[in-house]
């Protein structure tokens, strides 16, 4: 014991390039889809099937970004059905097919997202109300406007709008573009700035934080604007990408982002955020859709295979394995008590 | 040091028993990941006796208690209990003995009342020999000494009636053997009084019982008997009367000393005092004064949880305080501690350090705006003077990015150090730094400690170790009930002088609560407090919001609405009185929608027109083992994969739907119209299906509030840890409360069923969040531990009624989800600030 002390420890080094379980995890599981895809079913990896499936890709990653953000302070989002239905309607439906007022719309959008952000930080970070209720009525209001601005009937995208973002640069769907900047900048502010180390910190652990003096509440709060701007980003990317949405396109992305996060890596108890592993994710699952739909199999496999993935991806980090091989190698030996 | 046969003054007592020892231990010994807790103790506990267990802080007497309890498994040695030789001893086979122990932190669940935490904790046969069941309680309480309304919540008593609550639970239970681990810490004079009588009681009637102090006072009043241990060896046993209290004083103190301490500041008088703190008081001491000159370390010494740590929090800035602290000249409140000071807290892996995070981010954190150049942080600027710092503690690990929990307790301990260097602090307040750190660390962090304090910034370091506190200290406060007993200085710092005062104190705690007196709630508080508070509120809103629609629509009321809004409340509400139970238990069950869903797919394949009733019956069965089979499935994720409910629910939710478009791509098989017609029949105006779901709510009612059932789910929701030592099979609970979930979606998939009268893959989806919405209408809190059916089945019939009244008001479907996000968000804010009320209450209640 006395020898520690003496000696002189080897200096502690950190390596620049820190690959994570769920990096490694979801990285190698993608590839291995692309594999199977171009084996078994070629069409599903052809040009225009990835040119296809990019678009939707780089939506889910979006949002999926905004939703590890909130998962990454210890909470879940349900209001991104009605914050990215909200955006799709105000972009499509305040310029009315006229290029010129495309602007403010996206502006008034983002206008909405900061509100409904600083209405969900509000509730959860300051009166402390649970994450799951305070968005999902956050999630009813959105849709109440999203009812009073479009009436529940689509209108078709401007013109400008659809060539931003449905158009194409280099032969790749300009949506990758948008996807690649918001993992650009949720990586280099989260990791790379004083404040997104903070925001990390508090994330994992609250009380630590308020014992080094963070303030924990006004992270917690903004996590929720966060993810309600890459909400909106998503929202009129997608107007942009489908021809005439509907007033309800967002619902079919909440689940997915969920479960990107969870696939990613992020844990649902809040922490540290990987927002690469989120975004491969995000491929995967498109990809997965892609590879289904080619193969022909229903929906409902799709779905499952889904599950199960995510089954695997939870249960990749929840369980511990080492602890389990050895239940079954050797039982521990009983410490008896002699009498 | 000292060797242990030259202390040894007295003998064990060799007066031999009439009857058979209650107790007998021999040989005990226990190791705790190879460090001795206990080797070699042999106590000997007789009927009708107190038997004090004595010694200093660590010294292994809560370790031999929970070996007597079986709590813990000894590594070697046997008991005995009545002359018969004890195998393994657990808490189930001690409670059947009649060994009942008192634990220093009360093992209550605080979202439930007096009485069902009685209830909970005692067998039936106890509460029920009375005359009646409040009467038989009333008198328990009051046999401790506490007299608070039976109905009152626990988590609004003060922590010495909450110690008192305890203390009824292992009286009544008529213990053979009765141990009580410091009982009077937290309680007033008159309470003390009340329980030494009792304990006398007892004890006449031949109860054996243990009695855990660190108090010679306590000790003279009360034991005939004392043995004192140190490190975790008996060090002598004696008759009380036969011993004197320098005696026993000589047996408690003279631990080995393992670590070497740095040498001690030689301050020169005309040095000027750059800390100091005047009159400083809050929550739990009251008070102190002390000032320091630069270079000198000041200690908090005493037993643990006599105000120290709170003092601690008050000087990290993270309590309120009234008094002054001033650092070099300068007043600083309780805000600018909070930025300037360094905290390293008791609890390191609840306070301390950032768990899941690395060793260089934890160093790091409070020390970032220092790397940054330009906007962003400088990698090599941060892994630079990280790098300098932890190496400079030498704390080992593999590498800056090794996860900070895998460290040992000693490094990790370095890590918060660094993390407090780093930050540059004007003071450093230590809570027990050394607390599980191993010897060689110890010396190190001693060396570190005294570094710091020699260069300018005043230390302040609590430690239950008094031995430590004499090694590193210049100056150091001994606290006693949250005051200070003495500041000693100097050769007067010695563990003798602080154990003595320590024990030989006999001040009253600070916060003296008046934990005898009865509760002064009222009975409208006690109602606005318990949980039928916004079932009543509902009503009003239903009531008044009925009343109005009909002023505008005379048909508002006409049978035919009346039926058609009834009948969505019955698949509503019988799901949402499932999602009432997983959120009980403090979980969650995202899968209720889907399942309701795939249920009715599974029924439209069975439950046909053109199908005999063998085959309608087994469908139904069919239906009823899948429910079951999902529930199983949920509970088994979140119990036996540690998945959290909403990962385990989010999967079974998105296989489940998976599963519903594999049985049927599009709508199809017409569910059999005489299964639609029985279902669907109806009362008047009233749906059958909607009495016997009002049936089912006052049942489920009375079985929660009345029955162990409905006690076991709310336990294991209010405080986990708690249940488990009342009792309660905290794995079987949460399966069953999944499986008894997914059942009562069954139930509202019949209804779903015979509302769309056809097998529909993408319907029932919706249902998740609508009942989850329901039950918090309902005042279910999502915390776990409370709520009501009753009000799930309200808020049930409210949400139903609020989507009803737009149509019938001509509004468009924009106001339906307006008025049902205003609706979740209004009921959800008053709530928790309703409840966040009562917190305040209490704790302006402890601080009286």
């Amino acid at each position: 014991m006395i020898d520690a002390t003496v000696r002189e420890p080897a200096k502690l080094l950190s390596s620049r390039l820190v690959v994570s379980k769920g990096f490694v995890t979801v990285g190698v599981s993608t590839v291995l889809l692309f594999v199977v895809c171009a084996l078994v079913a070629p069409t599903s990896v052809s040009g225009g099937a990835v040119l296809g499936m990019i678009p939707f890709a780089a939506v889910l990653a979006i949002v999926g970004l905004g939703q590890m953000l909130v998962v990454q302070q210890g909470g879940i989002d349900l209001s991104i059905p009605g914050a990215v239905s909200l955006a799709i309607v105000i972009v499509s439906h305040e310029p009315d097919g006229d290029n010129s007022r495309l602007l403010p719309a996206v502006i008034l959008a983002l206008a909405y997202a900061i509100g409904a952000g600083l209405l969900n930080g509000f509730m959860v970070g300051r009166l402390g109300l649970n994450s799951i209720i305070a968005t999902l009525g956050t999630n009813a209001l959105l849709f109440g406007a999203v009812l009073g601005i479009s009436g529940g009937t689509p209108r078709s995208t401007t013109s400008l709008l659809a060539g931003i973002a449905g158009g194409l640069t280099w032969g790749i769907p300009n949506s990758a573009f948008f996807a690649l900047a918001a993992l650009a900048i949720v990586t280099v502010v989260v990791k790379r700035t004083v404040a997104g180390r903070r925001f990390e910190a508090v994330g994992a652990n609250p009380l630590t934080a308020r014992a080094t003096g963070l303030r924990v509440t006004i992270h917690q709060s903004l996590a929720f604007v966060w993810a309600q701007l890459l909400y909106c980003l998503a929202g009129i990317l997608l107007a942009g990408i489908t021809n005439q949405p509907t007033a309800f396109q967002g619902d079919a992305y909440l689940l997915p982002a969920v479960a990107v996060v969870v696939l990613g890596g992020t844990s649902l108890l809040g922490g540290r955020g990987y927002p690469i592993a989120t975004v491969i994710a995000a491929l995967f699952l498109s990809q997965l859709d892609q590879f289904v739909l080619s193969l022909g199999v229903p929906y409902a496999v799709r779905t499952l295979v889904q599950a199960a993935a995510l089954a695997v991806g939870v249960a990749l980090y929840t369980v511990d394995w080492a602890a389990f091989r050895q239940r079954f190698i050797r039982r521990s030996p009983r410490i008896g008590t002699p009498a | 040091m000292n060797n242990q046969d030259t202390v040894d003054v007295t003998t064990p007592d060799k007066v031999e028993p009439a009857a058979p020892a209650t107790l007998v231990m021999s040989n005990i010994s226990k190791l705790y990941s190879g460090v001795a807790a206990l080797s070699d103790v042999s106590v000997e506990i007789l009927p009708g006796e107190v038997h004090a267990i004595l010694g200093e802080n660590g010294a292994g007497k809560s370790t031999l208690m929970n070996v007597a309890s079986g709590t813990a498994q000894p590594d070697g040695g046997s008991i005995t209990f009545e002359g018969t030789p004890i195998g393994v001893l657990t808490p189930a086979i001690a409670v059947q003995l009649g060994i009942a122990i008192v634990h220093q932190h009360p093992a209550v669940l605080p979202d439930m009342t007096v009485l069902e935490n009685l209830q909970v904790a005692l067998p039936a046969e106890v509460l029920s020999s009375g005359t009646s069941l409040e009467a038989t309680a009333t008198a328990l309480l009051a046999d401790a000494g506490l007299s608070v309304h039976l109905q009152d919540r626990v988590e609004l008593l003060s922590v010495a009636q909450k110690h008192l609550l305890e203390i009824a639970k292992a009286l009544a239970l008529k213990p053979k053997l009765l141990i009580l681990d410091e009982p009077t810490a937290p309680l007033g004079q008159a309470s003390v009084d009340l329980l030494f009588e009792r304990v006398r009681r007892s004890v006449s009637n031949g109860t054996a019982v243990v009695y855990i102090t660190h108090r010679l006072a306590e000790v003279r009043e009360l034991a005939d008997k004392v043995t004192v241990l140190r490190d975790g060896r008996v060090r002598g046993s004696a008759r009380v009367v036969d011993i004197t209290d320098d005696e026993l004083l000589a047996m408690i103190v003279g631990r080995k000393l393992e670590s070497t301490f740095p040498p001690k500041h030689i301050s020169s008088p005309d040095d000027e005092a750059n800390f100091s703190i005047n009159g400083l008081s809050g929550s739990g001491f009251a008070n102190i004064s002390i000032s320091a000159r630069p270079g000198e370390i000041i200690g908090i010494a005493g037993v643990v949880g006599n105000g120290q740590s709170e003092l601690m929090r008050a000087l990290a800035g993270l309590d309120y305080f009234t008094g002054t602290v001033a650092i070099a000249g300068t007043t600083l409140n309780s805000r600018q501690l909070l930025q300037e000071a360094a905290y390293m807290p008791a609890d390191r892996h609840r306070e301390g350090l950032l768990m899941s995070l690395s060793v260089r981010e934890n160093a790091a954190v409070s020390a970032l705006a220092k790397f940054k150049r330009g906007p962003l942080l400088s990698r090599k600027r941060e892994l630079g003077t990280v790098a300098e710092t932890l190496g400079s503690l030498a704390v080992k690990a593999a590498s800056m990015d090794s996860v900070v929990s895998s460290l040992s307790g000693g490094n990790q301990q370095k890590v918060v150090l660094a993390r407090a260097l780093l930050s540059e602090p004007l003071l450093v307040v230590a809570d027990e730094p050394t607390q599980g750190v191993d010897v060689g660390a110890r010396a190190e962090i001693y060396r570190i400690l005294r570094e710091v304090s020699a260069s300018g910034i005043p230390v302040v370091v609590a430690s239950s170790d008094a031995k430590e506190l004499e090694g590193l200290c210049d100056q150091v406060i001994v606290m006693s009930r949250g005051h200070a007993l003495e500041v000693l200085q100097g050769a007067a710092i010695s563990e003798e002088r602080m154990i003595h005062a320590a024990v030989r104190s006999t001040t009253r705690s600070v916060s003296v609560v008046a934990d005898a007196e009865a509760s002064k709630h009222s009975g409208l508080r006690r109602f606005l407090q318990g949980d039928y508070a916004p079932a009543v509120l509902l009503v009003g809103v239903i009531a008044l919001l009925g009343s109005f629609l009909f002023s505008q629509n005379a048909r508002y009321l006409s049978d035919f609405n009346i039926y058609s809004v009834l009948t969505l409340v019955t698949a509503l509400g019988f799901i949402a009185l499932g999602q009432t139970i997983s959120l009980l238990i403090g979980g969650i069950d995202l899968s209720v929608g889907p399942l309701a869903g795939f249920l009715v797919v599974i029924g439209s394949f069975f439950i046909n027109d053109d199908k005999s009733v063998l085959m309608i019956v087994l469908g139904v069965v069919l239906m009823i083992v899948v429910a079951a089979v999902v529930g199983v499935v949920n509970g088994s994720l979140i119990r036996f994969a540690r998945f959290t409910p909403i990962a385990a629910t989010l999967t079974v939710y998105i296989a489940l739907q998976g599963f519903s478009f594999l049985l049927r791509s599009s709508p199809d098989g017409y569910i059999n119209s005489t299964v639609t017609g029985i279902i669907g029949s109806q009362l008047g105006p009233v749906p059958v299906a909607f009495i016997v779901l009002v049936a089912a709510t006052l049942v489920t009612e009375y079985c929660l509030k009345k029955r162990r059932w409905g006690w076991r789910l709310r336990a294991t929701g209010s405080n986990e840890e708690s249940a488990r030592r009342n009792g309660i099979n905290i794995n079987r609970t949460v399966v069953l409360a999944y499986v008894a979930t997914s059942l009562f979606a069954f139930v509202g998939a019949v209804m779903l069923m015979a509302q769309i009268g056809v097998g529909d893959p993408a319907q029932g989806v919706g249902y998740t969040l609508t009942s989850i919405t329901a039950v918090v209408l309902g005042g279910t809190s999502l915390l776990g531990g409370r709520g009501t059916f009753i009000g799930t089945l309200l808020g049930s019939i409210l949400l139903v009624q609020v989507l009803n009244a737009t149509s019938f008001l001509g509004l468009s479907q924009m106001w339906q989800y307006l008025f049902q996000g205003l609706l979740i968000l209004v009921a959800a804010i008053v709530y928790s600030v309703a409840r966040r009320n009562n917190k305040r209450r209490k704790t302006s209640f402890a601080l009286r």
